[in-house]
């Protein structure tokens, strides 16, 4: 078994992809001389690319790179940044696949790391995977844990199109067991129960985690299932339907306003589920639908507070 | 033989002036049928005619060679005909026939076939620059020799993609060529609203891009200019090609005519016509007579148009046969 912190789990993935596969390489700034250091002095500054501050062309260079057989990760300093480069994942990255009739492959990672309670302001405390819900043949990983990190970094390599990689900042000492081998995609159930399901993603996952161990503590043992999703697009239906219909309550937390997303995309899928499997309407704890303060974002963000008031309210506890 | 046969036999045709010459009609010939085929209701696709500037994508691309890539702009049809796409293939993109390698899903102006060489271009001006940088990126990773070599506009100046791509060619030292198709209009503004100097050169080569102001009009400097490119960016350093040119045709097939007062250019263009100059070199050289051209270009023109009675039959036949 291997104990790693979230920070080191991506880590890991780097150095596992950059051994395994020959014809990767990774292109951000600064990194041979700090960022990726061991690595470039493993690998060389050929696989290693320290490159100017231009997003827009590291993205639509990956893809042109992808078009003869080379799979790029391509660093972006924060999530933000993605707006810069938007036009290149969505028109070059994402589609290439498709235009190509699936005769060309782009499985390159954008690593786009959250970087929220770090003081950055409203242009560095953005999530915005919600601003690319609507495009096709992206993926979208959200790790919550240390095993999720690292196996949807490993699991995106090995997919025809490209993935997005929101890793967030706030969790990374969070450590975890690294499992043997992938779930494949599959979201994971991380705390059982059978009164609520708390559907969640990357920070709110370990939030849902906290709020869970939280309400056992204080009487409501075995009541709550957590699903850490690690992929919010493609997302795992099944293990949310599953569990939705076991214990009939859903919360669903989601670290971005709730216009778009997954939060309403699973509320929707409970649609599906037969009349009367819900004991209660389906409930979403969002982010705020505002911009984020330098000063303090948590009061417009999900919280363990917020949600554990949430979950009781669902079961019905009187607090 | 079929409609995808043709030999051609005035002269000795293997001469790299034959094969621009040929290039240049096919191209010419088969963007006028697909302008008419659209007004007929054939076809449905918007066409962006390169009509006079034939002369650059195929003098590029003729000079590329196995395992180059080339990313076309939405006006080099003849860089799809010089890399050796039968009009038959680029039709069935067009119609959408079961045959279709890219099953139609790209607009006809950028179907590609990579397996080729040539690879899916953007609509978003400049977006595919970057592309063709990491293309040439892989290609300086395997050490094969071989380039990429992509086409634009002159008003691809206002993309910030074709700036950033400079940047990091530059410094990168990449294999890439890019070719700048200087008609000096952007669509319907001509360049001194847009820019402080027709040539793009001074912008290119404080990059660290090796340049070369080319006639774009004359299909063997250009030719020549892409070889000269080709083997400089093979021996490190990217290469900017400025040519300059005049579209003689329509914006698009959907536009029409935008530009106003070319009365005179068109006139003065037309004499420095691309087709017309290399057809006279031939001539000149003795190499064809009027009448082997005018024979060659009804060859062609019959070509074309049992091309689309092909693929039109194709899919016919293939319906037919799903349904029976």
């Amino acid at each position: 078994m291997t104990m790693l912190s979230y920070r080191d789990a991506v880590g890991k993935a780097l150095q596992d992809s950059m051994r395994d596969e020959p014809r990767l390489i990774i292109i951000g700034q600064n990194l041979a001389g700090h960022g990726l250091k061991q690595l470039a002095d493993t690998y060389g500054e050929n696989r290693v690319r320290d490159c100017s501050i231009s997003e827009s062309a590291m993205v639509g260079m990956a893809v042109g790179a992808a078009m003869k057989g080379w799979t790029a990760i391509v660093m972006i300093a924060y999530a933000d940044i993605a707006s810069v480069c938007h036009m290149a994942i969505v028109q070059s990255a994402a589609k290439l696949h498709y235009l190509a009739n699936g005769r060309l492959n782009c499985p390159l990672i954008i690593r786009l790391p959250i970087a929220r309670f770090r003081g950055h302001g409203p242009e560095g405390n953005e999530v915005g995977a919600s601003w690319f819900y609507n495009v096709p043949d992206l993926n979208i990983a959200m790790p919550g844990s240390a095993n999720e990190a690292y196996w949807s970094f490993r699991d995106a390599l090995q997919r025809p199109t490209p993935t997005l990689f929101f890793e967030d900042r706030s969790i990374h000492t969070r450590s975890g067991e690294i499992t043997e081998n992938s779930s494949g995609g599959k979201a994971q159930i991380t705390r059982s129960g059978d009164q609520l399901t708390m559907i969640a993603a990357g920070r709110t996952a370990a939030l849902a985690e906290d709020a869970a161990d939280q309400l056992a503590k204080e009487g409501s043992c075995g009541a709550v299932e957590v699903i850490s999703l690690g992929f919010i697009k493609p997302l795992d239906k099944d293990t949310i339907l599953k569990s939705a219909s076991k214990t009939g309550r859903v919360l669903i937390i989601q670290d971005e306003p709730p216009w778009s997303g997954y939060a309403p995309y699973v509320r929707c899928l409970l649609d599906q589920l037969p009349a009367g499997k819900l004991t209660t309407a389906p409930r979403i704890i969002a982010g705020a639908d505002q911009f984020l303060p330098y000063w303090d974002e948590r009061p417009f963000l999900p919280s363990l507070e917020s949600v554990v008031a949430a979950a009781n309210e669902l079961i019905g506890n009187k607090v | 033989m079929t409609a995808t046969e043709t030999t051609p036999d005035a002269g000795n045709r293997s001469a790299i002036e034959w094969k621009l010459y040929v290039n240049m009609l096919t191209t010419r010939l088969f963007e006028e049928a697909l302008v008419r085929w659209e007004h007929e209701g054939k076809i449905s696709a918007q066409t962006f005619p390169s009509k006079g500037q034939e002369a650059i994508a195929i003098g590029c691309c003729l000079a590329l060679e196995r395992g180059d890539a080339v990313i076309p702009s939405f006006r080099t049809r003849g860089a799809m005909v010089a890399m050796g796409i039968t009009i038959v293939e680029q039709l069935r993109e067009f119609i959408h026939s079961p045959l279709a390698a890219g099953d139609s899903r790209d607009a006809p102006h950028h179907a590609s076939w990579p397996e080729r060489g040539v690879m899916p271009g953007s609509t978003m001006i400049g977006g595919h620059l970057a592309m063709a940088a990491g293309l040439a990126l892989a290609m300086q990773l395997e050490q094969k020799g071989e380039v990429t070599l992509a086409f634009f506009g002159d008003g691809t100046l206002g993309s910030g993609d074709l700036h950033e791509t400079m940047h990091i060619a530059g410094i990168w030292k990449l294999p890439l060529i890019l070719v700048c198709e200087n008609n000096g209009w952007e669509m319907a503004t001509p360049w001194q609203k847009v820019r402080q100097t027709q040539s793009l050169i001074p912008y290119a080569e404080p990059f660290g891009f090796a340049t070369r102001g080319v006639d774009g009009n004359d299909a063997l400097e250009v030719y020549n200019a892409a070889r000269w490119a080709r083997a400089t960016a093979l021996n490190g350093q990217p290469v900017f090609l400025d040519c300059m040119t005049f579209r003689a045709g329509l914006y698009s097939s959907h536009f029409g005519e935008v530009r106003g007062g070319i009365e005179q250019d068109l006139v003065q263009w037309e004499k420095r016509d691309p087709l017309k100059r290399m057809g006279e070199w031939l001539a000149a050289q003795g190499a064809a007579t009027p009448q082997d051209l005018d024979r060659l270009r009804q060859e062609e023109e019959r070509r074309i148009d049992e091309s689309l009675n092909e693929v039109l039959a194709e899919r016919t036949d293939m319906a037919k046969g799903a349904r029976g």
